[in-house]
């Protein structure tokens, strides 16, 4: 059984990687492979279990609304699923983003020295 | 289901073209194919576990899990069809059992008999037989009903009758009925409304009307849709049927379909038509009074109107009238109920050893699946799928079980005991079932469940590590216990059953037969019955073929007896309050036909007839109530007079002289009832201006001897009648033997449902300690192996074997014996002549239990001897 501190972990990392999904596609439209090696270059442990637990991740955030899938070719001209956010997903991002902003001022202010 | 394969491929579809992707970097990367498609997968991960995972969130997966559960447990089961065969069959037949006793207990004792309210419906009656002549022990005195009619506080209303059975005449010619004789308010309080005409309205009062039941009409007036209005006759006197009542009445008794109602009138002594002075009662609670409340104030008003201080001593009784009816009934069933309840338990201890068994043999696949991700809470919820597709499939097989064993009971007991011609199987009983199945299956996946976790999460390796887990053999010693109750409880009916069929009657009822007659105009004078009474026996005693014919207003084990219980002075002894002997009118020829042995004295002679002094014969139970060590005969007996009686108020006025002590006879309907003190009077002393006169005229019941076949003496019988008396009305003849059985009926039903369960109990165990013992065997082969390898003989291998079984029923028969002890002691009102904690029963029992265990552990020990030490050596 998972204990209380994995499962604080585990949502920790949950909301982490839906807001990397987010921000990845924030900037176009992408396939989950590109999404990963994106969130790879950005952070080491929230893809630690290997590139397929992107994909729960994806579902939940289309279930949401946050963000919707279509059929497209890929770099390879093979066929591929490209994801995009849609406009919710985008008031989510800057939801977020401005929140994680408003928190690490005030984390900047606390640990600043005292003397600025 | 809901897109979900088409939603799933397009998601491994989508696993496939990332991995692709991945593999065509590596590779650009300067990599193998083959190393770049490895690396490429090792990167992805788990691709099963996130399709899972991304499942999760599409919602419904329960219900796909479960589909997935119940598919894969069909396929499971199908590959082990001897275990699933079993495992059903053991849940089937205890639940089944169970369900049949719950239909029973359902519709017989619970479900509510179909008069309107029927809860509010009460009856009331004092402690003890009433005194004088009453219709039943349930009586009261008109006047005291009168006096609960007007008192107003609890209940709502309150109507009086008395059941008895009288000659009706209609079209049909003249047959002996049963009558209801009831207040006007009855069909009304009851709240019934009639199928045709109307009910009894206060206008009624006084007219000679009669409503009939629902049998009635179709038997005897054919069912004629314009019977209103049309005239039957009782008691010399025409009667205008007003209504029917609808089929299915539950009154006066479960089916009181055959009956004719008809209305109460009292004359100016206060008695009715019938000549009684006391009546039942029945009585409607105001919406929202309490039973308790009702008897207290019934007491108090009894209290207040009683004249001697036995009367005011007097303890009331009462019954919701629900109870009144399957009282005899209550405590039974509800015991059997308990019976099949043990029942299931030894079939649920038995499907957790089936599981256990199972689940140890599948710990390999379980630990494969555990490994390849699933979680303990997932492979759970997969064995309960499994466990609860077996419970089902056994619930439905049960309930099928219970459906042709109601229909089954319905048919071969519904006349005979109240409210089975009303079984069936209700919804509620089958929920409860499906409840009980599901809460089986639940326990027995639990256990070893718990087991497996253990060692699934334990390090590989530990092959037969199941060999330590005591509960298998807990649960057979708990079959064992349970078993050794049953088989106790079964063995005490037995020996009750025995001790009964040899109580000492006192009479002989073998060739007897006896038979009732009614005169057909019951207010003929009592000289004509006499008569009458005295041309039959003479003529009956001519018949060829007919050893002996006696009347005797009271008959051993029959229903129709009219008794006298009377106060009695003796003398010589001082009479105390509600002293009683109980009065039997008979002719000379009792001794002869009864076999009664005449034990000092003499007997009945012709001349004591024409005699004034009135001479009686007593019983040993007389003697001992009431002349201990003192020489009987001579002895003066009185009917005792309270101050202010007069001669008409007693049954005798005169003297009665003890002529002679006959031995006891058992009278009343029940084997196990004591001697009652009687005494014997004959019919033709008995005074006719005695206010009991009419009432002793207005039925006979002769026993006659014969070896005669019955058809044939019948046939004798009735043309006897027709030719000497065809004003008398008969009932059918019945052998007096027959009577004596049919009171063993509700004890013989009992021992054979439970000597059912308890057969199916020691089934279930015997198959529980052989599934134990193989199952050990089969996991200790190399053990055994290796001790045979090491010099142990095969003696001393059966002896490992037998040892375990003969510990487990040691253990079982201890708590077991105690058990049986509390059954016998709760059961002690079914048992005579046997003690509820019966030695040589518990003995035979606890051999019997060894016996089959021997037996079941046959096959297993069997196989352990024959153990091959070199294949055991050659496989490690």
């Amino acid at each position: 059984m998972p204990t209380q501190a994995d499962k604080e972990t585990l949502n920790l990392l949950q909301g982490t990687l839906d807001l990397l999904i987010l921000q990845t596609l924030a900037t176009g439209r992408a396939h989950g492979h590109a999404i990963a090696h994106s969130i790879e270059r950005r952070s080491d442990d929230v893809l630690q279990v290997g590139h397929g637990s992107l994909y729960p991740a994806l579902q939940r955030l289309l279930k949401l609304g946050l963000i919707r899938a279509e059929d497209g070719t890929s770099e390879n001209n093979r066929r591929a699923r490209f994801y995009q956010l849609t406009p919710k997903g985008r008031g989510q991002l800057y939801a977020e983003t401005s929140r994680w902003e408003r928190f690490s001022a005030a984390m900047a202010r606390i640990l600043a020295p005292e003397n600025t | 289901m809901f897109g979900w394969q088409s939603r799933r491929q397009q998601l491994l579809d989508e696993f496939e073209a990332h991995i692709e992707l991945e593999t065509q970097e590596n590779i650009a990367r300067g990599m193998t194919p083959e190393q770049a498609l490895r690396v490429a997968r090792k990167r992805f991960g788990n691709a099963l576990v996130a399709a899972e995972d991304a499942h999760t969130v599409w919602g419904g997966v329960w219900l796909e899990r479960l589909l997935q559960d119940v598919r894969y447990a069909v396929r499971s089961l199908r590959s082990v069809p001897a275990y699933t065969i079993t495992l059903m069959g053991t849940l089937a037949l205890g639940l089944g059992c169970v369900a049949t006793m719950l239909a029973i207990v359902d519709s017989v004792l619970l479900r509510p008999i179909a008069l309107s309210h029927p809860e509010q419906l009460v009856r009331i009656w004092g402690e003890g037989s009433p005194d004088g002549y009453h219709s039943s022990d349930f009586a009261l005195s008109y006047p005291a009903v009168d006096e609960l009619r007007h008192s107003d506080a609890s209940l709502a209303g309150v109507a009086s009758y008395n059941v008895m059975v009288r000659p009706v005449t209609a079209q049909d010619g003249t047959r002996i009925t049963p009558i209801a004789n009831c207040s006007l308010n009855l069909p009304g309080m009851l709240g019934l409304s009639p199928r045709l005409g109307r009910i009894f309205t206060p206008a009624d009062s006084g007219a000679s009307v009669v409503l009939v039941g629902d049998g009635f009409w179709r038997e005897r007036l054919h069912a004629d849709p314009h019977a209103i209005g049309t005239t039957i006759h009782l008691f010399g006197r025409p009667r205008t049927i007003i209504g029917v009542l609808p089929a299915g009445t539950p009154f006066p008794q479960d089916s009181g379909s055959e009956f004719v109602f008809v209305p109460l009138e009292l004359n100016g002594k206060g008695e009715d038509e019938f000549g009684f002075d006391s009546t039942d009662m029945i009585g409607r609670l105001k919406p929202g009074a309490s039973k308790q409340q009702a008897l207290a104030e019934a007491q108090r008003l009894f209290q207040n109107m009683a004249k001697t201080p036995a009367e005011r001593q007097r303890r009331l009784v009462l019954r919701s009238y629900q109870e009144t009816l399957t009282g005899d009934l209550r405590k039974p069933l509800w015991t059997l109920l308990a019976g099949v309840g043990a029942l299931l338990l030894i079939a649920c201890a038995n499907a957790a050893n089936l599981q256990i068994g199972r689940a140890t043999n599948r710990l390999g696949e379980i630990s494969i699946r555990a490994a390849l991700g699933a979680s303990f809470g997932r492979i759970l919820q997969q064995l309960i799928t499994e466990s609860l597709l077996v419970s089902f499939t056994a619930a439905s097989l049960a309930a099928s079980v219970a459906f042709f064993a109601i229909r089954l009971l319905r048919h071969a007991y519904g006349a005979d005991y109240t409210r089975f011609d009303e079984l069936s199987l209700h919804p509620g009983v089958l929920l409860a079932t499906v409840f009980l199945a599901a809460l089986m299956g639940l326990v027995a996946t639990v256990a070893p469940a718990v087991r497996l976790r253990r060692q699934v999460l334990r390090p590989s390796g530990a092959r037969g590590s199941a060999r330590s887990s005591r509960l298998p053999g807990i649960l057979v010693s708990l079959q064992i216990a349970i078993t050794c109750v049953l088989l106790v409880v079964s063995g005490l009916l037995t020996r009750t059953l025995h001790s009964l069929a040899e109580v000492k009657l006192g009479f002989d009822p073998h060739d007897v037969s006896t038979l009732v007659l009614m005169p057909e105009d019951q207010t003929q004078s009592p000289q004509l019955s006499r008569d009458l009474e005295g041309r039959l026996l003479e003529r009956f005693g001519t018949l060829p073929g007919v050893e002996g014919v006696t009347t005797q207003s009271s008959v051993p084990f029959s229903s129709f007896n009219v008794g006298l219980n009377g106060r009695t002075d003796v003398e010589g002894h001082v009479y105390r309050e509600g002293e009683t002997a109980n009065y039997t009118l008979v002719s000379t020829n009792f001794l002869k036909v009864s076999r009664i042995p005449l034990i000092a004295g003499r007997n009945f002679s012709k001349a004591d007839e024409s005699s004034a002094g009135i001479v009686v014969l007593v019983n040993e139970a007389f003697l001992k109530a009431f002349l201990p060590d003192r020489n009987p005969l001579g002895t003066i007996l009185r009917f005792h007079r309270n101050p202010g009686e007069t001669d008409a108020d007693q049954p005798v006025a005169g003297d009665m002289t003890v002529i002679g002590v006959v031995g006891n006879e058992l009278q009343g309907g029940a084997l196990d009832s004591p001697y009652q003190p009687l005494v014997y009077l004959d019919f033709e002393q008995f005074p006719q201006q005695s206010m009991l006169s009419q009432i002793f005229n207005m039925s006979a019941q002769y026993a006659i001897r014969s070896a005669l076949p019955l058809p044939v003496l019948d046939r004798e019988l009735r043309a006897a009648i027709k030719q000497d008396a065809p004003s008398m009305v008969e009932m059918s003849l019945k052998p007096m033997a027959q009577g004596v059985e049919d009171s063993l009926g509700q004890r013989r039903l009992a021992l054979r449902l439970v000597t059912g369960f308890s057969s199916v109990a020691l089934l279930l165990s015997a198959g529980g300690i052989y599934g134990v013992l193989a199952y050990a065997v089969a996991l200790r082969r190399r053990e055994i192996g290796i001790r045979m390898a090491l010099g142990s003989s095969r003696s001393e291998t059966a002896a490992l074997v037998l040892r375990q079984a003969v510990w487990m029923v040691a253990f079982g028969l201890i708590p077991g014996m105690a058990g049986a002890w509390i059954s016998g002691h709760a059961i002690r009102s079914f048992l005579y002549g046997v003690r509820s904690l019966d030695a040589p029963t518990v003995a035979q029992v606890a051999v019997l239990l060894f016996a089959v265990t021997i037996l079941a552990a046959a096959l297993p020990t069997l196989r352990a001897v024959q153990v091959d030490p070199a294949e055991t050596l050659r496989s490690e």
